[in-house]
């Protein structure tokens, strides 16, 4: 058994105390139900569980939750999908998506978003040319799986955030 | 018929017909063990007794848990049969994966066998010049020789690193369902000290 406590979109939970075989997924659906955090495949190859974890160093990365036990995430801060709006205001990733139809069951979406929050904040601090910037969409949501509307919407909201700011976001 | 009956009864039955029982499919298979440097004394020429202490050390050189992140291209390998690494994952610049794709996000600093996922702390890609996938024995010697493609280490420092470094370590104690590299990582150590005494002979 491990005692942990976790910060999740800026609020503390815990102390909890969780057996080692307790997967992040199940700790993060079943303990705290915040169930926007989904479980696809079970082996990290939908990426429908990723949650973004910030960093000390102040950068943020993704992280599958489905293989990952929930032990190894004790101190850490994550963010979920419910994160991302703000008093019921979708953030402009959200608001992209949902102009481009990137979406239509929807299991796959809160992966593509942390995903792409990520990448948003990674160019924030090196930004890319504008001729590199398919490749680094498409290199950036590679790993995720969709089966509805396949990825070309995905990747043009993406896109057009990008594009919205480019001084921001593009060198 | 009591459970216990039945169960005994099923039992006989897979043994009569010879199918394998639960325990046995489940089970970790024991790795195979490797001979001492000692066995190898009655090879008199030096250079071949140095050339056979390899080919045994090869045993492990050549393991799936050594060669699945020694692969020839971007990408590392996976099980017993070397499949591509699912999901699509590439070495990126470091040997620790692509900025949105690191190792580290899944393999964590130790295994998780609830999930079946292998950990590190240091989980990596070998470096591409390190490519041991594809390669013949005498080969895999030759370039593990070659400072220009051993990361700059001297034969000593490769017995340090193969005989001490616990990633490399981790190739016996590789977690639920995989199979170990074979003897242990002490007795790989005294093979490749001893093949480096003798000349550190490649097998041709």
């Amino acid at each position: 058994m491990t005692n942990m406590s976790v910060t999740i979109n800026g609020k503390n939970y815990g102390p909890f105390e969780v057996r080692d075989e307790l997967s992040m997924n199940d700790f993060v659906r079943e303990y705290l139900r915040l169930t926007g955090t989904k479980f696809g495949c079970g082996l990290a190859q939908c990426l429908s569980c990723a949650v973004i974890v910030d960093d000390p160093d102040g950068t943020s990365h993704t992280s599958p939750t489905c293989v990952v036990p929930a032990a190894s995430f004790a101190g850490k801060s994550i963010r979920t999908v419910e994160g991302h709006a703000r008093n019921g205001q979708l953030s402009v990733l959200q608001e992209a998506f949902v102009e481009h139809f990137s979406f239509q069951c929807g299991y796959c979406t809160p992966g593509f978003l942390n995903e792409a929050q990520v990448l948003l904040e990674r160019l924030t601090n090196a930004p890319v040319a504008r001729a590199e910037l398919d490749t680094t969409i498409r290199d950036a949501l590679n790993g995720h799986l969709c089966r509805c509307t396949g990825y070309i919407k995905y990747h043009e909201a993406v896109r057009d955030v990008i594009l919205a700011d480019p001084n921001r976001y593009l060198s | 018929m009591t459970p216990a009956k039945r169960m005994a009864l099923l039992a006989v039955l897979m043994i009569v017909l010879g199918l394998p029982l639960l325990t046995e499919v489940y089970s970790v298979e024991l790795s195979t063990a490797l001979a001492t440097p000692q066995s190898f004394d009655g090879i008199s020429d030096t250079a071949a007794r140095s050339a056979a202490l390899f080919t045994e050390a090869g045993k492990v050189l050549t393991s799936p848990r050594c060669v699945n992140c020694h692969p020839a291209g971007d990408r590392p390998l996976q099980g017993e049969t070397h499949r591509l690494h699912q999901p699509p994952v590439a070495r990126g610049p470091d040997g620790f994966g692509t900025a949105s794709m690191r190792c580290a996000s899944c393999h964590q600093s130790a295994n998780y066998d609830a999930a079946g996922m292998p950990g590190h702390p240091h989980w990596h890609l070998a470096p591409r010049e390190m490519a041991w996938q594809n390669k013949t024995l005498g080969e895999i010697c030759a370039q593990i020789k070659d400072p220009a493609r051993n990361g700059g280490r001297s034969l000593q420092q490769i017995l340090t690193h193969i005989a001490t470094d616990t990633l490399v370590g981790w190739a016996w104690a590789p977690g639920f369902g995989r199979q170990p590299a074979p003897g242990t990582q002490q007795q790989l150590g005294a093979l490749i000290d001893a093949w480096i005494k003798t000349g550190a002979a490649c097998p041709t």
